[in-house]
């Protein structure tokens, strides 16, 4: 576990190698919100960027090796000069237009097209992600997602 | 108020919201001014249409505005802005591609605008305002990760309670519709759920 819910984001993690995923409890269900791997940055965001206290876990899948920078050293960086802000402005942007993406997927597509979708862009993470933890990043129950997971299986040999 | 004093205290409104991120003087803030416009919208009107790229950045300066998404058929409200407020979509402006939102207003409303090429003018031309504009899109992105927790992690009941306590004059503003979809409420439990609010003073109804 890199980070439990209730204690402050220290680092921002750039995945090297390995997977970690960012989820939250409600009630006493873990919802997934996040799956990183491989060159994907991973923290509980909000907690780093404002230095609060994580609503989120985060929490290695597999064994991983992190490249990690600690909130005080990002400041030191961005005091660098405006080279660095502006790489800081660009992550976050992007961090920002992700996250306003994934809501709009999640508004729009029906869970058969979210599963498909994922299945096209992330396929090989079905080998290494628990059934269930992708489920729930899916916003589905795991049973929906393995009749899904089936009926892919099918069309493709038919 | 006359317009231009208008706009010079919607300026200096501006300029404090700046300097509440980096400090910045005076002369500073008028080597940017040049490149806003002001923009003035009727009610209920588009301010971007889906299918547009949105070529601004807005801060309302006056009345409300909302961002909605068209799925299924029905149209979902994003966001609900009102004076002091950023507005524009997101991806279409920062990727300058076709927008999938909309943004309409709801009252009569003045937007600071900035345009994309404007802006990135003032990042190359006051290299300071890069410390500025990456606070500002972190507490953007603060507000939406927060929201988006809230309507994943709360009942219909507490979002409805939060809401109304933190932005109590919205009602008013807004019509119901909008601010059950906002919530992701329905309309039914919303007007349902409006007994909870204790009324704030005694109104006499102008039709009985």
């Amino acid at each position: 576990m890199l980070t439990r819910a209730g204690e402050v984001e220290q680092y921002l993690y750039i995945i090297s190698s390995g997977l970690v995923r960012k989820f939250f409890l409600r009630k006493k269900d873990e919802v997934v919100t996040q799956l990183a791997r491989e060159g994907d940055l991973v923290c509980s965001s909000v907690s780093f960027l404002s230095q609060q206290p994580s609503e989120y876990f985060v929490e290695t899948l597999e064994p991983c090796i992190l490249l990690a920078i600690s909130f005080d050293n990002l400041q030191k960086m961005y005091n660098l000069g405006e080279h660095t802000e502006r790489l800081g402005r660009l992550i976050t942007i992007d961090w920002l237009l992700q996250k306003e993406q994934w809501e709009h997927d999640r508004l729009r597509q029906q869970p058969r097209e979210r599963f498909i979708r994922f299945m096209r862009e992330n396929g090989d993470l079905v080998q290494r992600i628990p059934q269930k933890y992708l489920a729930s990043y899916l916003n589905m129950k795991p049973e929906t997602f393995s009749r899904y997971k089936h009926l892919l299986k099918s069309s493709a040999y038919s | 108020m006359p317009e231009q004093d208008l706009y010079r205290q919607y300026l200096d409104n501006v300029y404090q919201y700046f300097c509440g991120f980096i400090d910045l003087s005076r002369v500073e803030f008028d080597q940017i001014v040049p490149y806003f416009v002001i923009r003035k919208f009727p009610k209920k009107t588009k301010v971007l249409a889906a299918g547009e790229t949105d070529r601004y950045f807005n801060i309302i300066m006056k009345g409300v505005a909302r961002k909605y998404l068209v799925a299924h058929n029905k149209e979902i409200t994003l966001q609900l802005s009102t004076e002091g407020h950023l507005i524009h979509s997101d991806i279409s402006f920062n990727l300058q591609q076709p927008s999938d939102c909309t943004i309409e207003t709801i009252e009569p409303v003045v937007l600071l605008s900035m345009s994309y090429d404007n802006m990135q003018h003032v990042y190359q031309m006051l290299p300071k305002t890069e410390r500025m504009g990456r606070l500002i899109i972190t507490e953007m992105f603060i507000k939406k990760d927060r929201r988006d927790f809230q309507q994943l992690n709360t009942t219909t009941r507490e979002r409805f309670l939060q809401y109304m306590e933190k932005h109590p004059h919205m009602l008013q503003r807004v019509p119901q519709k909008y601010l059950a979809s906002y919530l992701n409420i329905k309309q039914e439990t919303f007007s349902r759920l409006k007994h909870l609010l204790r009324p704030k003073k005694q109104r006499v109804s102008a039709k009985g």
